[in-house]
């Protein structure tokens, strides 16, 4: 899953775990380029970055130094780095906190910014935007890995940190000199005052091109040892020469074993070794004077490993179905196009800055239903009314109003104060729809209490819609579901 | 306030605590999310685990538990016979000290096909946790500390060495616990501060409450957060006579729901003289031990023992804890406090019988005194 939770250690702190590196032209300025990361996989709604690391994005103009066989792409030793730091939560009385960051630009100059904030911070001159915040992870995930298998996309609904950077082109980058780039994002160690680093590794995470680690090195028809994490403790643009063996033999493995996955040898030894090769340097590659397109992924490498000039720009857009390119190249060498499951991730990317999507909410449901032996209308009788005292949990209920907009103030048994409203209601159908106002930390709140005759007992069903607002879903979940199973289970006390 | 260099070591950068607590709140509560979609998804149930415990061993909110019971029972549901299920059965039970019923669960995750190193890792935790094999149990921790990289490994060594009054090694393996801990996340150096906190307060036959509190003020340093460093540290506090200061740990606390924090809070109250304050906490401390005792009596014997042979007052009660407390894990703490119950609650014969069980399974390590009438 591109470089979602790619290694033990990443599961210890998930804001330092680097997901994914997008670097396309800018939809909305063919001048200006977008480098776009991406941390902490499956972020839930109240995800904010950590204080204690560097997020850097850096590209290095790269040369191509070999063709066919002998393909290879030469980084440069200059580096151009973007460099973003998140400050310690500010408390906002009766709001959620406010995160702050500075990014360092490769001129050194720093730019402050708040996160979430769509409209982002720009330097004086225009040269520079950046965005930081909450967004809906742009990566598909619709294949199951192991059987390579397509499948629905693995990642609905997920969001993810991202920190961007929008820049001038030509000023920045100075594609004269050489269009070629190739990009990076990493997260390293960063030192708090009075604080001591003790024996950190050189950096967390790293991500050149996607499915490095949980697709390349980390095949489940290879054995081994899982080397992603030392994988993520190389320097980036600089393998190890020690371990660069023990890479470059796991990716030739890995190759092998995705070529024959369909049964069919369509790589031969000294291709393979050459694609090695060229993943070994693991860089995004992007050529920054010629077009980007959600197709042109990997199509420097691959033109490249064919032996003649590439066309496009590469690069990585946010809409490119990059897991159905890469597997198309390595199982069959574009024979023909394997296609996942899903056909977009959760939301597309937008032509627009920021460019990812807005962050996804969820609708959570908690439904719960009890068989009581009673007529349904002797049932009815006893819930039906909305100010009724029958559920044990609550102890006192005060009706504001009557018929449909009639408030109930509930307070319960341990204190707790619920503000609801009802919606409709219908006693021929035995069933009554609220609204929560007030006290239980969840927007578009709505329940259905319904009682249905069945034979000659009744199923009462109380089921509850939300979005977590300002309270974790889980606790609102375990509040609702509490106040479902006690109250039902009570009529099954009293009914039999 | 006391940095961890003068403890010996320097404090490690972090990610702020309150930082670290909104994203595991907000990781467990996406996979969460996920695993109502897809229960049978790989790697989602291994964090929901991971994710639920560290909110009940930081955040103190010990319904934790209870929705661990919940994801094994959707897990056994959505696939009845898969090893990865088994192995989540048997860390849940493992982390209620169902230690019977997780043995049982980890021996069809074997069956089932899960890999060795994960079935040994809670093996070991179990046979640990129960007292058995100590000496096999030592001798694999050792050699799975010693391994580079496994620094995580030297926390569970350090409490088995302290469970085994080796206690200046229990204390270098924490230290050296901290010492190579290579991530930023706060959760585990503040678990390692707060273990030699216990060690420094609680395991040793003199304790140190002063180089206990410095530990457990690191830890909360760590993690501002964290409830069971809050609740030993106000223990210290009380026994010092900084009232405020322990009330200003707890107060905070009290959110969380544990009943330990309402225990304490009753101390706070009894020692300022206010009964009746005092006896509100009470209430809520001892409905909050019961409510839990009710839904994992085996996870809570122990400290319901301890909160009824203390403040709580009901040494038959206390007595009754610490026997089946005992019954399913005869480890030296465990034998130590159902010893002082059963002289608390006058069951002399009870108390005898235990003394002469501990010296048979601890030998010296643990000197209970003789009944006296």
């Amino acid at each position: 899953m591109s470089d979602h939770i790619d290694g033990p250690r990443s599961i210890g702190d998930p804001s330092i775990d680097m997901t994914d590196l997008f670097t396309f032209i800018s939809p909305e300025n063919p001048s200006r380029t977008v480098f776009a990361a991406d941390v902490f996989p499956s972020a839930g709604s109240s995800a904010v970055f950590t204080d204690a690391a560097n997020h850097a994005i850096v590209a290095r103009r790269v040369t191509v130094a070999g063709l066919g066989d002998a393909a290879k792409f030469q980084a440069g030793d200059r580096e151009i780095r973007f460099n973003f730091r998140f400050d310690k939560l500010e408390a906002q009385p009766g709001q959620k906190p406010l995160q702050r960051g500075t990014c360092t630009l490769p001129d050194g100059q720093t730019l402050r910014f708040v996160v979430n904030d769509e409209k982002g911070a720009t330097t004086p001159d225009g040269t520079f935007r950046v965005f930081a915040g909450l967004r809906s992870d742009p990566f598909l995930l619709a294949w199951l890995g192991a059987s390579l298998k397509p499948f629905r996309n693995l990642l609905e609904h997920d969001n993810v940190l991202c920190f961007l950077v929008d820049f001038d082109t030509k000023r920045v980058l100075d594609p004269a000199q050489g269009s070629l780039f190739g990009v990076i994002a990493e997260t390293t160690p960063a030192p708090q005052p009075g604080a001591f680093v003790g024996h950190p590794p050189p950096r967390f995470d790293w991500v050149g091109r996607p499915e490095q680690t949980n697709v390349r090195l980390n095949n489940p028809g290879v054995k081994g040892d899982d080397v992603r994490d030392l994988w993520n403790q190389q320097t980036p643009f600089a393998i190890a020469p020690e371990y660069a063996p023990i890479f470059r033999k796991r990716l030739v493995d890995s190759l092998h074993d995705y070529d024959m996955r369909d049964g069919k040898e369509d790589w031969s030894p000294a291709q393979i070794a050459a694609s090695a090769n060229v993943f070994l340097d693991d860089f995004e590659l992007i050529d920054v004077a010629k077009p980007t397109t959600d197709t042109s992924y990997l199509e420097i490498e691959k033109s490249t490993l064919n032996g003649r000039p590439y066309q496009t720009g590469g690069g990585r857009t946010l809409n490119a179905h990059d897991i159905d390119i890469l597997f198309t190249w390595i199982v069959n060498r574009d024979r023909e196009p394997m296609v996942g499951g899903a056909t977009q991730a959760t939301q597309l990317g937008r032509n627009t800055f920021p460019y990812l999507a807005p962050p996804n909410t969820e609708l959570q449901t908690v439904a719960e239903s009890i068989v009581v032996g009673a007529p349904a209308d002797k049932v009815w009788a006893l819930i039906g009314p909305f100010g009724a005292m029958w559920h044990p949990l609550i102890a006192e209920i005060r009706l504001t109003g009557a018929g449909e907009g009639q408030l109930r103030t509930v307070e319960t048994i341990d204190g707790k104060v619920i503000i609801e409203r009802m919606d409709a209601t219908d006693n021929a159908r035995r069933q009554y729809r609220y609204s929560g106002i007030t006290g239980m930390g969840a927007s578009n709140y709505t329940g259905i209490l319904e009682v249905a005759q069945k034979g000659g007992e009744s199923s009462v069903t109380w089921r509850v819609q939300y979005l977590s607002d300002g309270q974790p879903t889980i606790i609102i979940r375990t509040i609702v579901a509490t106040l479902q199973k006690v109250g039902l289970e009570s009529l099954k006390k009293r009914f039999g | 306030m006391m940095q961890t260099a003068d403890l010996g070591i320097e404090r490690m950068t972090a990610t702020a605590g309150d930082i670290a607590a909104i994203n595991l709140e907000s990781a467990r509560q996406r996979s969460w999310s996920r695993f109502w979609r897809a229960p049978e998804q790989a790697g989602i149930a291994e964090g929901i685990v991971e994710q639920e415990q560290l909110t009940a061993q930081f955040m103190g909110d010990l319904s934790a538990f209870d929705r661990l019971e919940m994801l094994v029972t959707e897990l056994a549901r959505a696939e009845p016979e898969s090893g990865r299920a088994s192995l989540i059965a048997a860390q849940v039970a493992c982390s209620t000290h169902r230690f019977a019923e997780a043995r049982e669960s980890l021996g069809l995750a074997v069956a089932r096909g899960v890999t060795p190193d994960a079935a040994d890792r809670l093996s070991l935790t179990i046979d640990q946790a129960t007292g058995v094999n100590l000496s096999d149990v030592l001798a694999a921790r050792r050699q799975r500390a010693g391994r580079p990289g496994h620094w995580e490994e030297r926390v569970p060594l350090g409490a088995l060495l302290a469970d085994l009054g080796e206690f200046d090694g229990a204390d270098r393996a924490y230290v050296e616990a901290l010492r190579t801990y290579p991530d930023v996340s706060p959760f585990a150096p503040a678990w390692a501060c707060f273990q030699l906190g216990v060690l420094w307060g609680e395991c040793i036959p003199a304790p140190q409450p002063e180089r206990a509190a410095q530990w457990y003020r690191t830890a909360i340093e760590y993690l501002p957060g964290y409830v069971k460093a809050r609740v030993h540290l106000a223990e210290i506090y009380l026994d010092q006579g900084r009232t405020e200061d322990a009330r200003t740990l707890l107060v905070p606390a009290l959110e969380s729901g544990d009943p330990e924090v309402s225990w304490r809070l009753a101390d706070l109250a009894e020692a300022a003289g206010d009964r009746g304050e005092s006896a509100v906490h009470l209430a809520a401390a001892r409905s909050g031990f019961e409510a839990l005792l009710a839904r994992h009596p085996l996870a809570f014997a122990d400290h319901g023992a301890e909160f009824y042979l203390g403040s709580g007052d009901d040494p038959a009660r206390a007595f009754e804890l610490a026997q089946m407390n005992v019954a399913n894990r005869p480890t030296r703490r465990a034998l130590e406090q159902a010893h002082a119950a059963a002289l608390a609650a006058g069951e002399a014969d009870a108390a005898d019988t235990l003394r002469v069980d501990a010296g048979e399974r601890w030998g010296n390590a643990v000197p209970l005194p003789v009944t006296t009438d």
